[in-house]
């Protein structure tokens, strides 16, 4: 745990282009973004990378930067996903007005589950969170006539697009991953801020040593609070962007999987790293999509491939390629 | 002006590009593009828990296709199956289509395995007007919200298979009733069908009990059934639930005091649990290998399946990927074309007996009017395992065995 953190002291020593890499970090990655898809063997997949980046990336402001790890993330992703889905459907609300009321959701949502979580730390935090995402996950399975119950949520389409007078055709898939890539960019940079202000400074503070951020004179109570709720914004559109993706909102989505799910992309990619998160979505769901075309033993190879990066790289990923660049 | 200019030049070195690819070796390239195969995308749930049943739709799809592809083709256009592994998860299976659509280029799609998977591929393909037929049960797809003129459903649906196994069983065995139902869709859609099917017996229901779907033990339950002393136990779940509950049924006596039926007797499923747990519960199928000395085409099916595959038989599931398959491709040859405009009214005007006697798509909800077996497990005689179930009645194809197109909510 001891060198989680990209943006440490070492922030202060400036190294040439790994310095450079670091001020421009948001810009790299959009660029990264922008050519992406040409890597990836269909669009469709290439979307999910984005989305499930993004839900990592969210999580992961709370369990790397803040140290609190959470079982309940996929209340957070799901009450954006179905918000959106729910606005849409029966309310008749344009794409984009779900889109911004899901992550609003995903925000809610933690602050209801965050009121009640933050009072405890450690396992028991792991546990109330996973028992409170478990009553929404069944308050949604049961309003049947909203979510569509065990059937999922249908009918969130998206078609003909304008932006800014620009028509555009979302069913195209190319069209459908730059749209979603925007989304995911802006908040890349405001994440990017986030952590580079001194409210991000003082999350860190409070992981590294809470007595002594609270002797400082910080409000840790509220500083986890405030953490936990930018945390569900970003989950939250992540699900939101999830939802006229595929046009449905299964059930799943809220299932306690998806929570565990976001955990091992952390860990895979690296936690406490700003593109870790992202990384490890991007590797787990290759490995899922490719190993899976030839073997249904692809569970195996994946629990293979994790077991192997948590005993031999426990920086993940990113963390561990940022950490070899940093020693040369 | 010059925009005018411009787009001249434009047309003519577009035309000019258009005649020398004519002329030149591409142009073969391009008819032959045309003359590809035809690409069938078939998401099924390879990995968790209906692996096994997966699998058997993947064998009786591929004895559709190499049927089609023996007797020329498309004009010699052949067909070819992409299988994927939706693991029995919507989202996993929208992507999948996904995938299939807009990088394979698929004609058509046909699979699933559940009711969400099935309306979350649905979704996806309605939206991109590609030709999706459903081989698992579900009710809601039937119904005006989720069905469009690219949506066929060749399996059964819930409300069929509860109905003929209550007409069968609320004559003959009684009609006091309790229900034992796997909390979620597949269960509360088919306990929806048995009162339907119950009013007409004016069948009196003695409890309406619901599990949590993946229960392991059922004896808190069974008790209180035997005490409300029911004619008939009706249990509604779904692949290990129904094996367990059935096995725990049988320990507790309740055999001898009253009925036991399903809507569903999963061939797999007998086979796995064994005879003692199945022995005299009575249920429905869509197909069972055993009517091959009934009907004809069942027959020359079965042997079909026998010789690709080690002397296997099909199971009721796979079989409809058969089913689901052929109709495509034979709407397609009928029509002689895959452009979807003109395979949905070749499909839409097929009589066929492709494996189980005559079916057809009825036009509103393009949901295939089939019979429903009623059948009753046995112990397996000993020179054949496979011989599980005696079919004892037959719920012919009856459109009024539906329900109809007003209550779905589509216009006459």
């Amino acid at each position: 745990m001891t060198d989680l953190a990209d943006n440490s002291a070492k922030r202060l020593a400036p190294s040439g282009f790994l310095e450079f890499a670091r001020r421009h970090r948001t810009l790299l990655a959009a660029l990264f973004l922008l050519v992406f898809p040409l890597l990836v063997p269909f669009k469709a997949l290439a979307v999910n990378i984005l989305i499930y980046g993004l839900y990592a990336l969210g999580f992961n402001l709370l369990f790397g930067y803040l140290g609190l790890l959470s079982f309940g993330h996929s209340a957070l992703f799901g009450a954006g996903a179905y918000i959106c889905g729910i606005l849409m459907v029966h309310v008749g609300m344009p794409w984009w007005a779900g889109v911004l009321l899901g992550c609003v959701a995903g925000a809610a949502m933690a602050a209801i589950i965050g009121t009640f979580a933050i009072r405890t730390s450690g396992i028991y935090f792991a546990m109330v969170t996973l028992a409170l995402s478990q009553c929404i996950y069944y308050v949604f399975y049961q309003a049947t006539g909203l979510t569509g119950g065990e059937n999922g949520l249908r009918g969130v389409n998206v078609e003909m697009i304008s932006i800014f007078g620009l028509r555009l055709n979302f069913v195209d898939p190319l069209t459908r991953y730059y749209v979603v890539a925007a989304f995911v960019i802006v908040a890349l940079w405001i994440l990017s801020r986030i952590l580079a202000s001194p409210f991000g400074a003082v999350i860190e503070s409070v992981r590294e040593n809470e007595a002594r951020a609270r002797a400082s004179g910080y409000d840790v109570r509220r500083v986890r609070l405030v953490t936990f709720i930018l945390s569900g914004a970003f989950c939250g559109l992540a699900g939101a962007l999830q939802a006229i993706h595929l046009s449905i909102v299964p059930i799943e989505l809220m299932h306690y999987e998806t929570s565990g799910l976001v955990v091992m992309m952390a860990l895979l990619g690296g936690m406490g790293t700003f593109f870790g998160p992202f990384v490890g979505a991007a590797v787990f769901l290759l490995l899922e999509n490719l190993v899976s075309l030839w073997t249904v033993h692809w569970q195996l190879f994946v629990g293979a491939v994790f077991v192997v990066c948590v005993l031999f790289f426990p920086r993940g990923i990113w963390g561990s390629i940022l950490h070899a660049m940093e020693k040369k | 002006m010059t925009d005018h200019k411009m787009s001249l030049t434009r047309r003519r070195l577009l035309g000019t590009v258009g005649a020398a690819a004519a002329v030149s070796p591409f142009a073969i390239n391009i008819v032959r593009a045309q003359e590809s195969k035809i690409k069938i995308g078939f998401p099924v749930p390879l990995t968790g828990p209906y692996g096994a049943e997966a699998e058997d739709q993947v064998r009786a799809a591929q004895v559709a296709i190499a049927e089609f592809n023996e007797a020329g083709g498309l004009a010699g256009r052949m067909a070819e199956l992409l299988v994927r592994d939706d693991k029995l998860n919507p989202g996993e299976a929208a992507t999948r289509t996904l995938e299939l659509i807009e990088n394979d280029k698929v004609n058509f799609i046909v699979g699933s395995l559940s009711a969400a998977v099935q309306l979350a591929v649905n979704n996806v393909t309605k939206q991109r007007k590609v030709i999706f037929n459903s081989i698992s049960q579900s009710d809601a797809i039937n119904e005006v919200a989720d069905f469009s003129p690219y949506t066929f459903h060749e399996a059964l649906n819930p409300h069929m298979t509860a109905g003929a196994v209550g007409r069968y069983a609320f004559q003959k065995f009684g009609k006091k009733v309790v229900f034992l139902t796997a909390d979620y869709a597949y269960g509360t859609e088919m306990v929806t069908g048995f009162r339907e099917a119950g009013k007409a017996f004016n069948i009196e229901v003695m409890g309406d009990i619901r599990h949590p779907i993946g229960a392991t033990d059922f004896s808190t339950l069974l008790p209180r059934i035997q005490a409300m002393k029911p004619d008939i136990l009706c249990i509604s779940n779904f692949g290990r639930d129904q094996q367990i509950a059935l096995k725990q049924a049988t320990d507790f006596g309740m055999k001898k005091q009253m009925k036991i039926i399903a809507p569903i007797l999963l061939y797999t499923g007998r086979i796995a649990a064994g005879e003692a747990a199945f022995e005299g519960v009575i249920g429905g199928t869509s197909y069972y290998w055993g009517i091959e000395n009934k009907i004809a085409s069942a027959k020359a099916f079965n042997d079909r399946f026998r010789k690709m595959f080690a002397g296997k038989v099909p199971s009721d599931y796979g079989s409809l990927a058969y089913g689901g398959v052929k109709t495509l491709l034979m709407g397609a040859k009928n029509a002689g074309s895959t452009d979807a405009e003109k395979v949905i009214p070749a499909v839409e005007a097929l009589k066929y007996d492709y494996y189980k006697g005559p079916q057809y798509y009825r036009k509103c909800d393009h949901q295939s009017v089939q019979s429903v077996f009623i059948i009753e497990s046995k112990t397996a005689p000993k020179d054949n395992p496979t011989d599980v179930f005696n079919v004892i009645a037959i719920d012919e194809p009856n459109e009024a065995n539906l329900r109809s197109c007003e209550v779905l909510g589509h216009k006459a």
